[in-house]
């Protein structure tokens, strides 16, 4: 399989895209709780399906960042 | 200004406000992605990278078309009737400013005593 390692840039443009779909996501998802129209609602979700749909495509190119390395499978944040 | 959150006044077309101000921001964070993803795009270099940017764009176009489409719909968005969009515009803010300036929450919102242990416990940060 070819996959070459991205040049740098590249992956600070994978690294923005995947933060800011991130946040939109959990905005999706937080949203859905405070919305009373159902049509808006239901728009959300599908941003929710599509957007987690979008960060694991770019998840999985990001794997070929440069300064890539193995994530913990624990949930907890490295936080420090 | 009426800075008293309990007053029922302020509950008046509050779920009609509130959505509004939901759709404005899922909007903005539309369009947002489909700009900052176009900026992405004349950065990028590798095909299979520019395919992904790509077909991300083509998605976030059809999501922002289908908020703008749903908030005209509404009445909460006019791209047509300006001088109704300026008054939502000038409204909003008044309405988010004397919003700004009430009282809502407790002074302590750390809400630390309701964890069983420090988030960073597990790192030997518990002054972290």
């Amino acid at each position: 399989m070819n996959t070459p390692t991205l040049a740098p840039h590249e992956s600070m443009e994978l690294h923005e895209a995947l933060n800011f779909k991130t946040l939109c996501l959990a905005k999706s998802k937080l949203m859905q709780g405070l919305v009373f129209d159902q049509e808006l609602k239901a728009l959300m979700q599908k941003d929710v399906l599509q957007s987690t749909q979008q960060i694991a495509e770019l998840q999985a190119i990001y794997a070929r960042a440069p300064f890539q390395a193995p994530v913990p499978n624990s949930p907890t944040p490295i936080t420090h | 200004m009426n800075t008293d959150y309990q007053d029922p006044i302020n509950s008046l077309n509050m779920p009609e406000m509130a959505d509004m101000t939901f759709a404005m921001d899922f909007l903005l964070r539309a369009k947002e992605g489909v700009r900052n993803l176009s900026i992405s795009l004349t950065e990028t270099a590798s095909p299979d990278v520019k395919a992904l940017l790509r077909n991300h764009l083509k998605q976030g176009i059809a999501l922002h078309q289908e908020i703008t489409d749903l908030m005209i719909r509404k009445k909460w968005f006019h791209p047509y009737e300006l001088n109704e969009q300026y008054q939502l515009d000038q409204l909003s803010a008044k309405n988010m400013v004397m919003i700004g300036q009430m009282n809502l929450f407790p002074d302590d919102t750390s809400r630390k005593g309701m964890f069983d242990r420090t988030p960073d416990e597990h790192i030997g940060g518990h002054n972290a």
